[in-house]
């Protein structure tokens, strides 16, 4: 069987290579995404699965899934133009990521087969900073935390759950790393965007909220208060804290092991590595 | 109703290069061929991006003719245009 070996949980803010570049690794962010990159790799991952919401740039309004496994040897991104951010191609594991469709849609989850893609800055950033060399391959798995209606949140759970029990029954011995992608309340380009700014933070208590709930594994309160509502009033992004509750569905319901809350931004880092069992 | 079209016009301003920069010289003959309604265009010519946000435009692609600066559109004059869509659209509400 392959084995988890812990997940991880970041922001994606598209203009955050610029700024590392910019200010240097010994600022905020720069030091924040060195914590995650130095516990990625003490993990020891071969493969890592990616929790992400499209930021209409893989798919469009013409063609939207709900929920879609990137089955791949390679992917190319970004394709939305982040600054400072080149294009890359990525490495990919076909084979796991066909067994985890596989066995989602068995459990019960349509999910959408996506083989040729190109995917934008809520992948690459992350990928930028966890795993630069590009050398490890990574499964994209599509959540639509965007475009309303979201998939509920004790579903996204669920269905981490299912890429769980995937990963547990595939047969190679690989070493699974999940990232969540994604903030807790965050405006991009709607009403609420901040005077100057391209983005908002509607409402940082439901992100200190979130952040709580996630730094006390207290799951279950955070399934039963994130509701389309909830998630409507946090932002036009904010949807993607679901992609945070399906990794979660694979880590387990527990405490992060750390977690660091950038208020301004409305988003968090987390960590949960694996534990002995 | 072609919002759709709105939309997918939005996000060719990334795409499309060429695109992009007729809509910064002449939008009017950008958008001239479109499948858009009389009041869209209207709208998009004008840089009424509240009117747009308030016909179900989406707002993350919306964004694109800010970002590129297009239609004579500011962070501030954005922000304020979709505010006040928003504002009118509660009172309506």
């Amino acid at each position: 069987m392959a084995n988890f070996v812990g997940a991880f949980g970041v922001p994606h803010t598209p203009i955050f290579a610029q700024l590392v570049d910019r200010e240097g690794p010994e600022s905020e962010t720069g030091k924040l995404f060195a914590v995650m990159r130095r516990e990625l790799v003490s993990a020891g991952p071969n493969v890592i699965i990616i929790f992400d919401t499209d930021h209409l740039n893989t798919f469009f309004l013409d063609n939207l899934p709900m929920l879609a496994v990137g089955v791949a040897a390679t992917f190319r991104g970004p394709n939305d133009e982040p600054p400072a951010l080149p294009r890359r191609v990525v490495p990919s594991h076909p084979a796991l990521a066909d067994h985890i469709r596989r066995c989602g849609i068995l459990d019960g989850f349509d999910l959408a087969l996506v083989q040729e893609f190109e995917v934008d800055h809520s992948i690459m950033i992350p990928l930028h900073f966890l795993t630069p060399a590009m050398d490890i391959p990574v499964i994209p798995i599509f959540l639509n935390g965007h475009v309303e209606p979201l998939p509920p949140a004790q579903r996204a759970l669920a269905f981490g759950r299912s890429v769980r029990a995937a990963i547990d029954s595939f047969e190679g011995g690989q070493r699974v790393a999940v990232i969540g992608s994604g903030s807790f309340s965050l405006e991009v380009y709607g009403p609420r965007i901040a005077p100057g700014m391209n983005f908002g933070v509607p409402d940082p208590e439901w992100a200190k909220k979130v952040h709580a709930y996630l730094r006390d594994g207290d799951i279950a309160a955070l399934v039963a208060e994130t509701s389309a509502e909830r998630l409507a009033s946090a932002g036009n992004v904010a949807g993607e804290l679901l992609n945070w509750i399906a990794m979660i569905g694979v880590a387990g319901n527990r405490p992060a092991t750390w977690i660091c809350l950038q208020e301004r931004f409305g988003h968090a880092y987390g960590i949960w590595p694996e534990v002995a069992s | 109703m072609s919002v759709f079209a709105v939309n997918y016009l939005c996000r060719q301003t990334l795409r499309d290069h060429a695109f992009r920069e007729a809509m910064r010289t002449n939008p009017r003959a950008a958008v001239a061929g479109l499948p858009l309604s009389e009041q869209e265009r209207d709208a998009l010519i004008a840089g009424e991006v509240g009117e747009l946000y308030a016909m179900g435009v989406n707002s993350f692609l919306l964004g694109y003719l800010v970002r590129f600066e297009l239609l004579g559109l500011t962070l501030d004059s954005y922000r304020e245009k979709l505010l006040a869509a928003s504002r009118r659209n509660k009172t309506k509400s």
